[in-house]
């Protein structure tokens, strides 16, 4: 980058040069730079302070017309008000869940086992608003893959309790923890409340892993918020067009989020989209919906799209409007802003058609689950062709064609 | 004829080939050894499972390990045309090498790659080792005189480069919409100074449009034209740094300057050449050299005939797009290897679904299982890469036991900022379309007419 900029620098100066030593026409040239650049100033104010102002969001975001945009601002909006605030929120669930786990395990009984069912399905929830930000330390411990990876490996997990294993860092364990570990281990080691507290009573090993799925989320998740304390920065300014900054690794993130953690994995596959028959095992909290205990995979298709709703829109958890990708859209003039957001809207719609127990659903009409994901692929298709083709991200590491 | 005969007699110093010999091996060398080194070898050959070819050269495919190999081989050739040491060899080897990485895979396919290869096969007619090489010292044979058409071969060929992408961008898209530049230029923002100020003015997008399409039509000339060329070098040198700095082009700009080069006298070659000998101080070594006056032209009749039928395709071929109905840019039947470059911003999603003729069962396909980012990028808005796709995975899940597999395509493709479209139809059954030459009637028209060449 540096060549870069010193090879621009006096790639200007000639220029410059040049142009002074002509005639007088081209000093227009010069004031028309600097009247750009004061414009650019003001511009910018006029962006944050749409960015913070929270009664006018709505008219804040759509009328933004102005001659340059810093895709800063969204990085901005979206670490202070989107990222870093849902990663907190989360801790403060996963928290509620670990002491749950604690009181559980310390004495199994009926109660404490509601209290611990009720504390994963809201982690679960909120879980669902980061998931996407596979980025920085996320990344780089695998945050993601050993949260929710599913379906749960039962072997696996059967395997890892009766040696008592603490280390689950080998990526063949990433399917026998997290949320579908421990969906497994509160609700499919047994079919029912009572046998699931018994054999909590009976054998201490059940509790021994159970905590140590909930410690370890508890440990990933401290390791990436304490990161982003010191991360930010170099997020927020990481802004240049190229294939390892923030911006486009975000983008790259949450398109890929849609796609592959929406579309595929909570609808695609166990509607049967990527196999000749569907796979209903393969839902998201499937032991929940098998046993009767809570029908939550809808909820958490739905809280997963509000949480893409959320980013492309700008959208902090108490609905105050910022810089987006959508006021990014806007600014470059394309009606795929506007766009995107009714099919987001048709999207929801189509999910709410859907039983809560997606299992019944397929077996019984899985037709309403593929006209979900279609639903879901238009506008994958959008985000992947037009939005990412009006962004320029670039992504390649390789030589493209030149003149 | 007397003409054409007398023209063929005209003799030029030998140094400008033999400069341009130097700059272009030199290049040549770092461009291969960059290659190597950014891990390109490995993440664009080794890597995936599955390789897209050229239609009629399916048969050319990395092999293995050994794919390092032929980049050594490609990487020494060039070394060794730098220095002009075995010349006629080195130069034939570079040009098979470099032509079989580039027909490895077309997911890499760039027109400077195919210029490289046109210009080493070109280079094979031309004495570059006339003077200022190690084959001189072997042989203790210089020359001081070559024909003058043998430089004119490769100004003839960087015309066509240039003037055929000038005439490219003579389209409505370019001109009219300043697209695909508008989409580019305002993702410079991050560019200190001029990023978020003048890249994202409408009227330099279109200033840029119209100046790069009559900087590629007036270049060559004003590089012909003795008055001109002081200033049309600078305006190259300027040009190709700028868009060097724009766009991720690697090599190619250099590679243009160094060649521009070939338009300068053969009093300045001479010069450049006293110069870099001086530097080196290599005038201690020449003694034993003895000059001749004239290089003696071995077999120059099959030499202008191979190099006439060659410049007749490289005039002609470019043309063949008004073969094809439908819009060029939409379904690029005829777009390669036409000089058309940074002429559209395109990206698709394409996904396959894969039917059991018999029992008709389907299912979708995970293009990851079989492809690389890079590969699906590519695949996604080009016709004939889905369709070899398509029968790849044909292929694959016959393999797999389904008797009667037929391939389906859902593709969207956005060209130059338009929304996106559907692009193949999705009722046919890929797996009976054939590849080759013939109008790929399973493409839906853009139907709209971007106007121009």
């Amino acid at each position: 980058m540096k060549t870069k900029n010193y090879i621009i620098l006096s790639l200007i100066c000639i220029g410059l040069i040049f142009s002074c030593s002509k005639d007088s026409s081209d000093d227009n040239f010069i004031s028309q730079v600097q009247s750009n650049q004061t414009n650019t100033t003001t511009d910018t104010t006029d962006t944050s302070s749409t960015s913070s102002s929270t009664g006018t969001t709505t008219t804040g975001t759509t009328t933004t017309q102005v001659s340059s945009f810093d895709r800063g601002t969204i990085l901005v909006n979206y670490a202070d008000n989107i990222i870093i605030p849902r990663h907190n929120d989360f801790k403060i669930a996963l928290n509620e869940l670990k002491n749950a786990t604690d009181n559980f395990t310390d004495a199994p009984s009926i109660a404490n086992y509601d209290l611990l069912h009720e504390k994963w399905v809201e982690s679960y929830k909120k879980w669902q608003y980061i998931e996407m930000f596979n980025i920085g330390k996320a990344e780089e411990i695998m945050f993601y893959n050993k949260v929710n990876t599913y379906p749960a490996s039962t072997d696996r997990i059967n395997n890892n309790i009766d040696e008592n294993k603490t280390d689950l860092s080998n990526p063949n364990d990433w399917s026998a923890q997290g949320f579908p570990g421990i969906d497994y281990m509160i609700h499919g080691i047994e079919s029912t409340k009572q046998a699931i507290v018994d054999k909590y009573n009976n054998e201490s090993k059940y509790g021994i892993y159970l905590k140590t799925l909930v410690n370890d989320m508890s440990t990933n998740t401290n390791i990436v918020i304490d990161d982003w304390g010191t991360y930010k920065a170099s997020f927020i300014s990481s802004v240049d067009n190229t294939a390892t900054s923030a911006f486009n690794m975000l983008t790259n993130d949450f398109v890929f989020y849609f796609e592959k953690g929406l579309r595929t994995n909570k609808i695609g596959i166990p509607a049967g989209r990527f196999s000749t028959s569907p796979l209903p095992d393969r839902v998201e909290a499937y032991y929940s919906s098998k046993n009767s205990f809570e029908d939550i995979s809808k909820i958490l298709a739905l809280e997963s799209r509000k949480a893409a709703e959320d980013l492309f829109l700008g959208r902090s958890s108490s609905g105050d409007l910022g810089a987006s990708y959508k006021s990014y859209l806007d600014y470059l003039e394309t009606d795929l802003g506007a766009t995107l957001i009714s099919k987001l809207e048709a999207a929801e719609t189509a999910l709410n058609e859907l039983e809560d127990n997606f299992i019944s659903q397929i077996n019984s009409d899985n037709n309403k689950m593929l006209l979900a994901f279609d639903a879901l692929q238009t506008i994958v298709v959008n985000f992947k062709t037009d939005m990412l083709s009006n962004f320029n991200i670039a992504v390649d590491y390789v030589d493209a064609d030149g003149d | 004829m007397n003409f054409i005969k007398s023209y063929l007699r005209e003799k030029q110093d030998s140094s400008s080939l033999a400069l341009f010999r130097l700059g272009f091996g030199i290049l040549m060398t770092i461009s291969i050894i960059r290659f190597w080194q950014k891990g390109w070898i490995e993440t664009l050959y080794l890597d995936p499972s599955f390789h897209f070819s050229f239609y009629g050269f399916e048969w050319v495919k990395p092999i293995g390990e050994f794919t390092y190999l032929i980049f050594l081989v490609c990487a020494i050739s060039a070394f060794m045309v730098a220095i002009g040491y075995k010349y006629y060899l080195s130069i034939i080897i570079f040009f098979l090498s470099f032509t079989y990485i580039e027909l490895m895979d077309k997911t890499t396919y760039l027109n400077h790659y195919y210029f490289i290869s046109i210009l080493s096969f070109l280079m094979i007619f031309l004495p570059c080792n006339a003077r200022f090489s190690v084959d001189s010292l072997i042989y203790k044979k210089k020359y001081a005189l070559i024909p003058k058409w043998n430089v004119d071969t490769i100004k003839f060929l960087l015309f066509i480069v240039y003037f055929y992408s000038g005439l490219a961008k003579i389209n409505s898209d370019w001109l009219i919409n300043a697209q695909p530049l508008k989409i580019w230029l305002m993702s410079n923002y991050d560019l200190p100074i001029i990023g978020n100020t003048i890249m994202q003015k409408e009227w330099f997008h279109y200033a840029m449009s119209w100046s790069g399409m009559f900087y590629d039509l007036l270049i060559p000339f004003l590089l012909i034209y003795n008055r001109t060329r002081v200033y049309a070098f600078l305006l190259v040198v300027f040009f190709h740094l700028f868009t060097a700095i724009l766009f991720p082009i690697g090599m190619f700009p250099y590679i243009m300057i160094i060649a521009a080069l070939i338009f300068f006298d053969e009093q300045t070659h001479k010069k450049i050449i006293m110069r870099i000998s001086a530097f080196f101080k290599l005038s201690n070594i020449k003694s034993v050299v003895t000059e001749h006056k004239y290089f003696a032209y071995p077999k120059q009749k099959l030499s202008l005939f191979i190099i006439t039928v060659f410049f007749i395709f490289q005039i002609t071929f470019p043309f063949r797009y008004y073969f094809y109905p439908g819009e060029l840019f939409w379904n690029e039947q005829g777009y390669r290897f036409s000089w058309r470059v940074m002429l559209i911003e395109k990206k698709g999603y394409s996904t396959f679904k894969i039917v059991d003729g018999e029992s008709k069962q389907s299912f979708y396909v995970m293009n990851e299982d079989f492809l690389t980012e890079l590969q699906e990028r590519q695949m996604s808005f080009q016709p004939d890469f889905i369709l070899e796709y398509a029968h790849h995975l044909g292929d694959h899940f016959t393999n797999k036991g389904i008797e009667k597999v037929e391939v389906y395509v859902d593709s969207y493709v956005t060209l130059n900022g338009r929304m996106n479209k559907r692009f193949i139809d999705p009722d046919k059954d890929l797996m009976k379309e054939k590849r080759g030459f013939k109008n790929k009637e399973w493409i839906l028209p853009l139907n709209e007419k971007i106007k121009g060449f």
